[in-house]
């Protein structure tokens, strides 16, 4: 049997940290990473890690991967603590020679260490018991009419003679938790000082349930005697489920920044929504390889955090369609819900077959969103100055059938866009190099266009040659 | 005691300055061992310190109007950068991602596509008109993402300082930045260790008889001033060809009113690339043949 005990103190002895019992919790959480035995003893954790000493490679290793995790946590948290940790055979021992802090053998442990008999620490220093070992030594039915069951019970459970069980700690399907803010906030984005004692929990939670998070929810809890909705929240999600929680953060603070609070907030909960089992979380640890390590977020962060900001529209992707008119041939289409075509084109399955990208060298490389009409003169168009036609012309006709989704039911005349003909030419600026003019027809009243003013055509710019 | 007043100052000795390597004269290109990526054009890597782009520096081309020309520039680099990453890099797509921040215009897939940019790793970053500071704070954070390979920014109002910041982000992070500003910043004071003005050029052809199309000037780089701006061909061949033929097609046609007498040009001997064409301007140029 392998026990481990666990306490977060101070760097300085003696002093208390602030929040004592939250860090514990938080310990706990982190510590069913290793073991799904973990119990709050007293002060301390204390956890059963034999059933996983050979997934982790032995203890040494285990309690190095243990250290690391812990101070990588208290560091990403800005919280100043050192965790004290102590093995034994059974989690009495363990709790006891975390207790003492030097190390000894389990029978040598001072009596002062074993919870159950400090009641009677005077009576034992007077009959000359010092250590577990004497206690041992005396007879067992006078020791229990003398002090009680219970220091018999820890005694038998001290030297494994009864299973060392506890009703161990079981983390919640949803983690939510509601912090009572010191003071009245009114500014959105002063919610996060509240939101950054939150998260370690959060985060705590996530490594303890080896899950990482999708979605969450931030509620904020207003003053109720405004004539205002009693809360206000927002949801944050993000594309790959995360335990580090730093980019998260910056999510959640971007959308803060654009919050305005209706009334002053007096507290906050977090809950999370959605969350994915991260595989083999547990076991992995991080590679030490320069290569590996990322100087900086990744695209995927990237996007999402851009979107957050300046919104999901202002951030895009390209999107090929098989369509013949330029227009329709890409979409420009927002990243956040594309990410999927950002790992690579080769990756979308649902699509039954790949679209047929086109790719020439005769297309310009700027497009304008919407062709712009152009002046003309003596029926040539104009741009900045007199314009030379170069080449031409290229005709591209849209059928009806392929016209976009507005007024299909309508009759041909009276749509709004009836099919055009286009006449595409490149012509030469003096200052604006090569631009991609086209000249318009529209075919349902080309008729009537030839028999008026047989002369006139339409000019538009569509794109630059750059 | 008096000093004549016309005594001839005796003219500063030239002593020979110290042959070091790590001596940099103004008079010469500096040669320190920056990374550098190929620009693609030979006459303009001669003309860069170090021959190439410099990488983990801002570069800043400025241009008369933007929109014009950048692609011809930059698309050699960018789309060697690319696929570079992704044959070097253990993940298929791993530090390919190309971010565009206030570009003027569409981005042509199609037209790109050709120029071998692998658009689907191209994000672009397109604000409200005048919303500066968003622009230069998501090029900020575009620099620091790990899975950039080279960011592309307009920023026309933006000043030194904010300029500054982005130097500094990309020196700190080795990325390829560009920034695109308009003429009008010539005359104002740049972090930027190499400046370039870029303008089109109305059909001028330069020594080796290729039709150059784009005209650069270095303002500002780590060597001794340029005297005469360079002149690129940047467009993609099939397009010059396009141009070329029809040129010799007017020609021809002035020539026929003149003589009558039809003359089949030399330059009319383009190879006609062998797969589908699927252009019909491409016909202009097949025409002849």
């Amino acid at each position: 049997m392998r026990w481990i005990a666990l306490q977060a103190c101070t760097t300085e002895p003696g002093a208390p940290l602030p929040d004592q019992a939250l860090v514990q919790s938080q310990l706990a959480s982190l510590a069913l990473a290793f073991t799904p035995r973990v119990a709050l003893l007293d002060e301390a954790v204390v956890m059963d890690v034999t059933a996983s000493l050979r997934l982790f490679g032995g203890l040494q290793r285990l309690l190095r991967l243990l250290t690391q995790r812990l101070t990588d946590f208290f560091a990403s948290n800005h919280t100043l603590a050192v965790v004290n940790k102590a093995c034994g055979a059974t989690s009495l021992v363990a709790l006891g020679k975390l207790r003492l802090a030097t190390l000894s053998r389990a029978g040598e442990l001072p009596m002062h260490t074993l919870s159950a008999a400090r009641p009677h620490l005077d009576v034992l220093e007077r009959t000359g018991c010092r250590t577990w070992n004497d206690l041992l030594q005396l007879p067992r039915d006078g020791m229990a009419r003398r002090f009680g069951a219970s220091l018999l019970a820890a005694l038998d459970r001290a030297r494994g003679a009864v299973p060392d069980t506890y009703s161990w700690l079981v983390l919640p399907e949803q983690f939510e938790e509601k912090l009572e803010l010191g003071a009245l906030l009114t500014h959105g984005p002063s919610l996060m000082v509240g939101v950054e004692r939150l998260l370690p929990s959060l985060q705590a939670w996530l490594v303890g349930r080896q899950r990482g998070l999708c979605e969450l929810q931030l509620t904020w809890h207003m003053d109720p005697r405004r004539d205002t909705p009693p809360t206000g929240s927002v949801v944050v999600r993000t594309d790959q489920p995360a335990q580090d929680l730093r980019h998260i953060t910056a999510l959640v603070a971007e959308h803060l920044a654009q919050q305005t609070l209706a009334a002053p907030v007096h507290s906050l909960t977090l809950q999370s929504l959605v969350s994915e089992p991260l595989v083999n979380a547990t076991a992995a640890t991080p590679s030490l390889l320069i290569e590996d390590r990322q100087t900086g977020g990744s695209a995927l962060a990237l996007v999402e955090r851009l979107s957050a900001r300046l919104g999901s529209d202002c951030v895009q992707v390209w999107r090929p369609c098989a369509d013949h008119r330029p227009e329709q041939m890409q979409s420009w289409v927002p990243a956040q819900s594309a990410l999927a075509f950002m790992a690579g084109p080769t990756l979308d399955k649902r699509a039954k077959q790949p679209i047929r990208m086109v790719c020439d060298a005769l297309y310009p490389s700027w497009l304008l969103p919407e062709p712009l009409a152009l002046r003309s003169i003596s029926n040539s168009p104009v741009y900045q100055g007199r314009l030379k036609r170069v080449a031409g012309p290229q005709r591209l006709e849209s059928c009806g059938w392929l016209m976009n989704s507005e007024g299909l039911a309508q009759p041909l005349a009276q749509r709004a866009r009836p099919p055009a003909i286009r006449d595409y030419f490149i012509y030469r600026s003096e200052q604006a190099g090569l631009l991609w003019v086209y000249s318009e027809r529209l075919a349902a009243d080309e008729a009537t266009a030839t028999a008026h003013r047989p002369q006139q055509r339409a000019w538009f710019l569509h794109g630059f040659f750059a | 005691m008096t000093v004549p007043f016309h005594t001839p100052i005796a003219p500063p000795r030239r002593t020979a300055a110290p042959d070091i390597a790590s001596v940099w004269r103004a008079s010469e290109l500096s040669d320190e061992r920056l990374p550098t990526l190929d620009t693609g054009y030979a006459d303009l890597n001669r003309e860069l310190p170090g021959g190439g782009w410099p990488q983990g520096a801002l570069i800043e081309i400025l241009q008369p109007q933007a929109g014009q020309h950048e692609w011809g520039l930059l698309a050699p680099v960018l789309a060697a950068l690319q696929m570079a990453k992704s044959c070097t890099a253990a993940t298929q797509n791993a530090k390919t991602l190309l971010v565009l921040t206030g570009a003027p215009y569409l981005p042509f897939g199609p037209a790109l596509r050709a120029r071998q940019l692998a658009m689907h790793r191209v994000l672009s970053v397109r604000t409200n008109a005048g919303n500066a500071p968003a622009l230069l704070w998501a090029t900020r954070e575009a620099l620091q993402c790990a899975d950039v390979a080279a960011v592309l920014a307009w920023l026309p109002d933006a000043r030194s300082a904010h300029l500054r910041r982005l130097q500094i982000a990309a020196h700190t992070h080795n990325k390829l930045l560009f920034v695109f500003r308009p003429l009008r910043a010539q005359h104002e004071s740049s972090p930027a260790p190499l400046r370039l003005l870029l303008e089109g050029q109305a059909s001028v052809r330069s020594e080796n008889g290729e039709g150059a199309d784009v005209q650069v000037q270095v303002l500002k780089r780590r060597g001794p001033p340029l005297a005469s701006p360079l002149h690129l061909a940047t467009r993609p061949a099939r397009l010059s060809a396009l141009l070329l033929a029809s040129r010799e097609r007017v020609r021809q046609r002035r020539q026929d009113d003149a003589a009558a007498v039809p003359v089949v040009p030399a330059a009319m001997a383009y190879p006609i690339p062998s797969h589908e064409a699927t252009h019909a301007l491409d016909r202009t140029t097949s025409l002849h043949h």
